[in-house]
């Protein structure tokens, strides 16, 4: 213990204690001059020896590395300058993926406690839901010992006074904001105490962003009465800004779970045990685990069913995942994460790649520089330290760079995807400890194997470098592939045609079930509805629908059909659905009204199903099939193979139908007044009606964004190669510069010189590209889920990512080439 | 060892500690120079010996190393080895 702190004050003090070691042994030299000896000795080398014992030598030689890779990089500005550039370009992207990744799924929300709140969710072997019947959760919330809190949320949407538009509502459980934590803006937030009673006075918290726009940030608002579904409510208070949910961002109001049925009359929400209706969060008792709260509920979901035996699902149980987090990650999303990954870590490479490329050159540059210092004494392990530490250098210097870029990107995406206040740029430790990571690696990739060669003064193979540029082209190659499949897919799903309508097409979902409708009073209020519309000029259609086209909720099953997996979209249609939408009915017919146990399969499943075969009449499970639709990817648009039966609608499905209507002309006019022709039947409903249209184009956006970024990064990725190629054949061609000249003088064309240049590399770039193509091929399946309806090995793409990829190589390559033969001759071969 | 062993009985400088070793032992080991100031940096290390300024026979001022209590515990161990070692040896050489 004592010998660290006596290095240490060495350390500290080395001047003085140096300097009183040479007094000592001036003395001792002057003594020995008197006695007549004067070989005292090398002074120096026993000041190094007496030095090392202290044991900061290796302190000294890596101040002096990094002072010599401080020199050497000042000296060669270009050079620097590119590789602190192109690092930045490699690990910026890789630190911008990671950061996303961090504030998604690492980073716990602000609010109190985040690592005890877990999500829980139905699950069964068939069945998953995200959503639980109120009713249920209560139940939970009662008997389970290990959870000391459980939250709940819906959504909704709510008229307010005689505005048009609804307003985005939340209803969550009283305790909701006393287990975030959060404190309100002005008034009061939701309490337990007070607003979970059955009788407590109906009030409404305000969304702070809401309170800004439609209040003007009246603090007085407090304490007024508002309309929401035309119900009185009384405003207590006002949520804090930037108030991080769990979920439901951008909610305008928020109302306590309990007075639901107060503004939807006859709902039955809180009692029903059979439909799922709220999401559902649990606060881990103190020194509870998950794994114990799951094994708690499950005994009770086992109770439940003992009560409910129709209601609770075989097998069920209830999952939890960790919700303190910006997004609940099922294991299932980390397959696309890890995709997002490896593209990233593919950057890097071809960064690496190029950068150790560009180190060997400069290594026979500096051939004689080596020579001189291994002459004088250096060993090669340490002439392989310094360079190490000049690479090292480079890469943190390119880490800083990267870590600016990635936060500026980052800051950019954050306001331009108007994402929730207390998101921030701002890397925390997470992020910095990944950004030094990836500048070891970093170094480690682009500095070591140079480093190693030069240091033992192997350089003249080529192999290396070949190496490199090979592994350049295949990681540019992977991604420009994936890159231009994604082009495709958006390009499919932007103009061609999806095999529905939708451009005239409105959706009306007046909500029935909320309200507690029973079958027969939903069917009588449709039926009523329908002829209203009908009568309306310009309308060609109306027709029901259980799952909206386009809309919130879309229902999957995932089974096989001959031993191939198949995944099949149910929905319930009337009659008319197919002509609304525009679906063609291939062969038989539709539906007659109400015509029970009949299916209309679509083209694919009924190739599926029954290949060759005539599918009319064939039963599927207990319907027998009475036509044909064509393909139409309603509820899935980004699954090309996805495959739709449609049930005929019975009258038990009539309080969860949407209606449809179609109009020959633009169907904006068409909002208001289906809206009072909705209230006027029932003033007691709030309709949600939206055009189709809108739905189908946000769907668009993502795909033009996810293909459009992809694009970007491949396209930097072999920008990044083409630097790299370019650099290295220009400094293959600067080295060959008097062979060159001397063939050329002794009669070689111009074909024959680019020839001998350019051999070096032609095997790399063939097995580069084969390699490419071979691992994105491989790897492709994952994309599947992005891919619109185009094959991951759409030749189409291939094609043109490898024809674009040796537009550039064969560019790169040939430019520095034609210098050289453009060179003047005489004066080559006389310079020395 | 042997330095340790000198500087039990008081302490020296770094000329007179090699004179010392060199008289001690009838002038058969002479301690190099190069030898000993990087020997006595170890110690000083170590924390064996510790070095104060003093005046020399000569008037000038240099620095005098002292043995430190680790030190001389540290000479205990390393002379009792020696013991045992050399005794190990002699046995062999006498009854092998």
């Amino acid at each position: 213990m004592g010998e660290i702190f006596r290095r240490i004050r060495y350390l500290i003090n080395r001047r003085r204690f140096d300097a009183e070691l040479e007094s000592d042994m001036e003395f001792h030299r002057e003594m020995a001059a008197r006695a007549g000896r004067s070989n005292f000795g090398n002074t120096l080398r026993m000041r190094e020896q007496a030095r090392e014992a202290w044991g900061w030598t290796w302190l000294d030689r890596l101040a002096q590395d990094l002072s010599y890779a401080a020199r050497t990089l000042a000296h060669s500005p270009g050079f620097t300058v590119t590789a602190v550039l192109v690092l930045a370009i490699g690990i910026g992207v890789n630190v911008a993926a990671f950061s996303l990744f961090n504030m998604v799924a690492l980073e716990p929300l602000p609010v109190r406690d985040p690592d005890s709140l877990v999500r829980l969710q139905r699950r069964s072997p068939e069945i998953i839901s995200g959503q639980m019947p109120y009713a249920t959760a209560m139940f939970y919330r009662d008997h389970a010992k290990t959870l000391s809190g459980v939250l709940t949320m819906m959504g909704a949407r709510l008229s307010i006074e005689d505005d048009l538009e609804p307003v985005k509502t939340n209803f969550v459980s009283a305790n909701f904001f006393r287990e975030l934590g959060a404190t309100a803006a002005y008034g009061r937030l939701l309490v337990a105490e007070r607003d979970e009673a059955a009788n407590a006075p109906p009030v409404v918290v305000l969304g702070h962003e809401f309170w800004q726009r439609r209040f003007g940030a009246d603090p007085d608002i407090v304490g007024k009465v508002i309309h929401l579904n035309r119900r009185p409510v009384t405003v207590v208070g006002v949520e804090p800004f930037g108030f991080p949910s769990l979920d439901g961002q951008g909610a305008e109001v928020w109302l306590p779970m309990t007075q639901q049925p107060y503004f939807f009359e006859g709902s039955k929400v809180l009692t029903d045990v059979s439909n799922g209706s709220v999401r559902v969060w649990g606060r881990l008792a103190r020194g509870a685990t998950a794994s114990q709260a799951e094994q708690e509920l499950l005994g009770l979901t086992n109770e439940l069913r003992k009560q409910y035996p129709k209601d609770i699902w075989k097998d069920e149980y209830i999952r939890s995942d960790p919700g303190g987090h910006l997004h609940v990650m099922e294991p299932e999303m980390y397959k696309v994460t890890e995709m997002v990954g490896v593209l990233t870590l593919l950057i890097l490479a071809v960064t690496c790649a190029n950068l150790g490329g560009l180190q060997l050159a400069r290594g026979v540059a500096r051939e004689r520089e080596m020579g001189i210092r291994l002459g004088l004494g250096a060993s090669a392990a340490r002439i392989f330290r310094q360079l190490l530490t000049e690479s090292m250098v480079l890469a943190l210097i390119g880490s800083a760079a990267g870590l600016l870029l990635a936060w500026g990107t980052l800051k950019i995406v954050l306001t331009k995807t108007a994402s929730p206040v207390w998101l921030s740029a701002t890397p925390d430790w997470r992020v910095l400890a990944f950004v030094v990571a990836m500048a070891l690696m970093a170094t480690l990739l682009f500095g070591f194997a140079p480093a190693l060669q030069i240091a033992r003064q192997r350089q003249r193979k080529t192999l290396a470098r070949q190496l490199l540029v090979g592994a350049q082209i295949a990681a540019s190659c992977v991604l420009l592939i994936v890159a231009s499949l994604l082009v495709r897919a958006a390009q499919h799903a932007l103009y061609t045609n999806p095999g529905f309508g939708y451009e005239r097409v409105v959706s009306i979902d007046p909500g029935l079930g909320q309200h507690g409708y029973t079958p027969a009073a939903a069917g009588e209020y449709l039926g009523q509805m329908q002829s209203r519309l009908e009568a309306l000029p310009g309308v060609t259609v109306v027709s029901l629908v259980k799952l909206a086209p386009l809309g919130h909720s879309i229902a999957r099953e995932d089974t096989e059909i001959n031993g191939r997996k198949a995944s099949i979209y149910p929905n319930w249609v009337d009659e008319r659905y197919f002509q609304a939408m525009e679906i063609p009915v291939l062969m038989g017919r539709s539906f007659l009204p109400k015509e029970k146990n009949a299916v209309v399969v679509s083209e694919a499943l009924a190739r599926r199903q029954w290949p060759g075969e005539n599918p009319l009449g064939k039963k599927y499970g207990e319907n027998t099939v009475v036509g044909v639709a064509g393909n139409a990817h309603v509820n899935a648009m980004n699954d090309g193979d996805s495959l739709e039966a449609y049930y005929s609608a019975q009258p038990a499905d009539m309080p969860d139908m949407v209606v449809l209507v179609k109009s020959t002309g633009a169907p904006d006019g068409l909002t208001p007044i289906a809206k009072s022709i909705v209230e006027s039947l029932n003033p007691k409903l709030f309709p949600e009606i939206s055009l189709l249209r809108s739905g189908f184009r946000k769907d668009m956006e993502q795909v033009e964004l996810v293909a459009s970024t992809v694009t970007l990064i491949g396209l930097v990725a072999v920008a990044l190669a083409g630097v790299g190629i370019l650099g290295l054949v220009s400094f293959s061609v600067s080295q060959r510069l008097k062979e060159i000249a001397i063939r050329m003088a002794l009669g070689a064309t111009k074909v024959q010189v680019l020839a001998a240049v350019l051999r070096q590399f032609a095997w790399p770039v063939a097995l580069g590209m084969a390699a490419g193509a071979g691992i994105a091929a491989a790897a492709s399946g994952v994309l599947r889920i992005a891919l619109y309806g185009v094959s991951n090995l759409d030749p189409a793409s291939y094609a043109a990512a490898i024809l674009v990829l040796m537009a550039i190589v064969g560019l790169a390559a040939l430019l520095p080439a034609r210098r050289a033969l453009r060179m003047d001759l005489a004066k080559t071969l006389h310079y020395d | 060892m042997l330095i340790l062993r000198v500087l039990q009985s008081g302490s020296l400088h770094g000329y007179a500690l090699a004179q010392r070793i060199h008289i001690l032992s009838s002038e058969v080991l002479a301690v190099e120079e190069g030898l000993l100031y990087p020997t006595l940096q170890k110690m000083l290390v170590k924390g064996w010996v510790t070095a104060e300024w003093g005046i020399s026979e000569t008037n000038r001022k240099v620095r005098f190393y002292r043995l430190t209590p680790e030190g001389r515990k540290h000479l205990k161990a390393e002379l009792s080895d020696y013991d045992r070692v050399t005794q190990a040896i002699q046995d062999i050489l006498r009854t092998a």
